[in-house]
This record gives structure tokens, sequence and C-alpha cells, in this order.
């Protein structure tokens, strides 16, 4: 795990970080991928047909119009909000 | 006679024998907090108004002879569980002012049951911790000892409890958040089979992994939580359509003939001396019961660590990309386009576990370390079940440590990460597996630190953990915390 490494995984997940920040994260992740590395020692592979990934598909629900919230109760933790979502100006 | 320190069961029979009404319980316990929370730390909110109110409720449908097991019993809420009108911070800066504007389930459930809401507890920063040190609100202290952790993440649930701030409470465990402050805090923590309990309205982690249950003075308590909480919910696919059992349907179960498996790689290196004593001597209590002990094993556990934390990464950074500081949570001041929003947001919100866990989560599934990481934690996890699948062939129960020490001092480990990751060896393959556990006191070390053992059960088959949990509770005196 070097610093470009984490750079791009910082940047993957829109996260910004200082360069002493940098630094400690490099230490940190170098630890934890030795940790992870131990499953490189099995040699085994995933099947996809074994996994049902817990969803019960047999009992799916129907696919129909249910109420929503209401928006005034969607907008309320939204800052900057005048009935609609605000964001920073996209198009030029 | 303190009420705080009474099981759901004693304080259900004297709400409903008028000898208390539901108010001044919930005022026991808002009492007991204004003088304890200080030194326990274990709310980040308490809510007198909701509980004045809810008592209030309760005591109509106790007055009209309509209560129900936990009515009028003073319950705390983990913070990452959605309380309508009521801030759900996930002790995470991104969520401090995030008010839902719906309950989850449980909160659904539990408010037919007419509880009582004492407050929303403290928890390591998005339930990522077993320290409850990364809570950007309120490190929890451990009621046995304010110098130590209580655990995590649902560390204020457990030390809530412990320290009698509330009947009991509702946690979540996704790889041993749950069982592990349990076993620290010295009190009974359930972790059901994942598709018992709804998950809709728990803010998500790893979402293949979450699962909501209670934390108690005793077993009996979660399995009258459970019986409240669980069962199909139309808002949560994953939620199995299994008839629900009654969960209390087992206690004061006949251990004779019942076969506990002891799995030899989690009585090995890495776990304390005290915690291995306690835990065999406590098997050896089961066995005079009359249960048989067996013993077995499970070659993967050492690999089990790393694929935990390989696929709750993985998961855990897709479900956080939804934190833009737009819709919701934190919004920066900064100027600029809209990625340098998201991107200031995020950095702002994010504490430092958090982001390790995205960065974590982002090598596991990136293009060329795929296959080699979260392709074969995939692999691990159908290895991990088989294995349980062919030691539950030959038994009923799992017995094992909770975790490999006691609670450690608040500043021990929280410089490396890698060690507080390891610590989870003895609880993450339950959660890989989807398996029902509860961990229960089984002694105290020298120094009057509390020892906990998990009891792990077939799918779907939380009634006879929860009954084999209640058998040695009653042959254990509980020591309660000094605090």
């Amino acid at each position: 795990m070097d610093l470009e490494m984490v750079k791009y995984l910082a940047k993957l997940g829109k996260l910004s970080f200082t360069d002493e920040e940098l630094e400690q994260a490099v230490k940190d992740m170098t630890s934890i991928i030795e940790i992870m590395d131990t499953i490189k020692e099995i040699d085994i592979t995933y099947d996809p047909l074994k996994d049902n990934h817990n969803v019960y598909l047999k009992d799916l629900r129907k696919d129909e119009a249910m109420p929503s919230l209401p928006t005034d109760k969607l907008l309320m933790n939204a800052v900057n909000s005048e009935s609609c979502f605000v964001v920073p100006k996209v198009v030029e | 006679m303190d009420v705080t320190s009474l099981t759901i069961k004693e304080q259900h029979k004297m709400l409903d024998s008028k000898e208390i009404s539901a108010a001044e319980l919930a005022n026991s316990y808002l009492v007991r907090i204004a003088e304890k929370e200080p030194s326990v730390k274990s709310y980040i909110a308490v809510t007198p108004e909701a509980a004045a109110k809810t008592a209030e409720a309760a005591q109509k449908k106790i007055d009209a002879g309509e209560s129900t097991p936990l009515c009028g019993i003073p319950l705390a809420i983990k913070d990452n569980i959605c309380t309508d009108g009521i801030k759900t911070t996930c002790a995470s800066r991104m969520l401090e002012n995030f008010i839902p504007p719906y309950n989850a389930t449980v909160m659904e459930k539990l408010n037919a049951e007419n509880i009582v809401i004492l407050g929303k507890t403290s928890m390591d920063e998005f339930a990522m911790g077993g320290s409850t040190q990364t809570s950007a609100f309120k490190k929890t202290r451990n009621p046995y000892n304010t110098e130590r952790v209580p655990g995590g993440s649902s560390g204020g649930s457990a030390a809530a409890v412990s320290a009698n701030l509330c009947t009991a409470a509702i946690g979540s465990d996704t790889g041993g958040s749950i069982r592990q402050p349990s076993s620290f805090c010295g009190v009974t923590g359930l972790k059901p089979t994942y598709g018992r309990v709804s998950r809709y309205g728990l803010v998500a982690f790893a979402s293949s992994l979450d699962q909501i249950g209670p934390i108690a003075k005793c077993a009996e308590d979660c399995g009258t939580i459970l019986n409240a909480i669980a069962g199909y919910d139309y808002h949560d696919g994953t939620v199995s359509k299994l008839p629900v059992d009654d969960y209390t349907a087992k206690i004061g179960m006949d251990m004779k003939g019942v076969k506990i498996a002891l799995p030899a790689e989690f009585y090995a290196q890495g776990i304390d001396d005290d915690v291995k004593t306690a835990v065999l001597s406590a098997a050896q209590k089961y066995k005079d019961m009359g249960a048989e002990i067996i013993d077995c094993s499970m070659p993967s556990l050492k690999y089990a660590v790393a694929a935990y934390y390989l696929i709750s990464s993985a998961e855990a950074s897709s479900n956080l990309s939804r934190y833009d500081g737009i819709k919701y949570g934190h919004r920066s001041d900064v100027s600029g386009n809209y990625n340098d929003l998201i991107i200031a947001s995020r950095s702002e919100g994010f504490g430092d576990e958090v982001k390790r866990r995205i960065l974590l989560g982002n090598y596991a599934l990136c293009s060329g370390y795929y296959d080699a990481y979260y392709g074969k934690a995939m692999a691990l996890k159908q290895k991990i079940r088989e294995e349980y699948t062919q030691i539950f062939e030959k038994c009923d129960l799992v017995l094992t440590p909770t975790a490999p020490t006691v609670a450690y001092g608040i500043n021990e480990n929280i410089d490396d990460p890698a060690k507080m990751y390891q610590a989870d060896i003895c609880t993450v393959t339950v959660n890989i597996a989807s398996l029902p556990a509860i961990s229960t006191t089984c002694g105290y070390n020298g120094d009057g630190m509390p020892i906990g053992m998990s009891l792990i059960g077939k799918m779907w088959d939380e009634a006879t953990v929860i009954g084999a949990a209640d058998a040695f509770e009653k042959t254990f005196t509980r020591t309660e915390p000094k605090i």
C-alpha cells in the first residue's frame, strides 16, 4: 500500500486528506492489508450459484405504487432547500 | 426498592398490579440518568418529553387492561435506528442534525407495544468499531470501571443497561456489535438470525450482515423483546416470512441431552487465560446439568476477520456513497462545483475510522484486486457457512468466548486499527453465517471485569439459544457494577 494507491482510493470514495492525514492513512492501511492478505493462503473460489444472498425470490412483493412521504418531510433535512434540493451550478 | 435494577418481567408485574405507574417508572430512570450519566456517557440524547408522552400512552393501555409484556417498559435505542422526529446521528458529524421523517420498523413494532423511550444511545460512528470511542459525541465508559471501554459498537446501549439507566436497549450487530459490548458490560445481548428482524430504518453499514437485536439484563428479557420486533416487513425484502416463534418458550428448558460443541480454534492462542477458564467452566456447568459437550473444529476461523472486514467494508463503501451533503447530512460551506461540495461534505462529516473503512472497501472492490480480496472473502463466507452446517449436524449449540479479553483501557488500541480488527475474531463468523447468537456473563476476572460467553444456534432457533442462556443464568450470580 503506497501513497499513490491511497490517493486513488480516496478519489474513488470522494474524500480529501491533508498530506499529514495521507501519511497516516498509508501506515494504517498497510497494517490493515497485512491482515487481509491472510486470505491469500487459502485456495478457494466463490460459487455464486450456492448463494441466495438472503433474498427470498419466490416472495417478492408486487410492483405497485404505494403512498410516499410528503415533500416537506423529504426536504426537512436538506440544507438550503426551497421546495427542492439545491445544488451548486452544474451547467455554465 | 430500586426499581431500575429490575428485569422487564418484574417491572411488567409491578405495572400491571399498579404498584408503580409507567410515569413513575420512567421518572426513576430519568433521575438515575441525571445522576449517573455524566460518568457513563451512554446517551447521545435523553428524551424526557418523549418518555412522558409514551408513558402516558402506556398507562392508558394498562388502565384499560390491554397491557402487553413491554407496555410501559423504559427502553433506550441505539442512535442508528430511525426515530420519527427524534435526532438519529449514528454518532457522526455527518448526521449531527438529522431528524428522521419516519420510524424504523422496529420502532413501529415497539411503539405498538407501548414501550417508553428514554433516549438514543451512543455507539461507534456508523457502527464501525468495538469500543464506542469513535463516537463523535459520547465516548461511553464501562460501568464496571469508567477507565475502560464499554465495547462496541452498541457500547452506549450495553453500558446503559449495565448501569441501570434503562431496563433494556436495542442495538445492532454487524460483526459482534451487540454481543461484544454485552460481554464487556456484564449484560445479555442477542444477535438474531439474519432476516429475523427488519432492517428498514436502520442506518446501513453492511447490509448483508447487519441485524437489530436486544440488550437486556437476562436472556428471558431478550426473548420478550425479540417477540415484539421479529417478523416479516413489507419494506425489507431480506426479512423471512417464516412464522415468528415465542422466543421465551424454552425458558426453564432441561439441558439434559442438549449437545453443545466447543470449536477448538476459539480456545486457542490469543484468548486470555481468564476468559478461557471462565467459558470452559461454564461448559462444565452445562455438563453438570446433563448437556453433552462435543469437541469440534472450525479450520477457517483464522481467515474470518479478513473475510469479515473485506465484505463489510466493501458494502460500507457502497452504502456510505449516499452521503453527498445534498439531500440530508452534513453540507460543507466550501464554495466550488458539485464535485467539490460532495468531497468537502464527506471529508468534514466522516471520522477517521469511517474513512478507513471506505478506503478498504474501495480497495477490495477496485479493478485488479476484486477477485483476490472481495471474491476470496465471499468464497470464505461460503466455507465458514459449510463448516457451521457440518458442526450443527452433530450438535444443538456452539459455545465460544464472546471476546478474547475483558474490557480494555480507554486509550489502549485506539491508534492501532489492525489490532482492534483482530479483536473481533470470536464474533464475526456468526454474522458471516447469518446465525443467531447470545452473549451472557459467565464470570469476572481478578479486577472484577465481566467475562462473556456466546451460545450460537442454528438458523431461526433463537428459542434454544435463549433457553440455554437462561439455564446458565439461573445458576450464576451476577455482580452489579458499583457505579
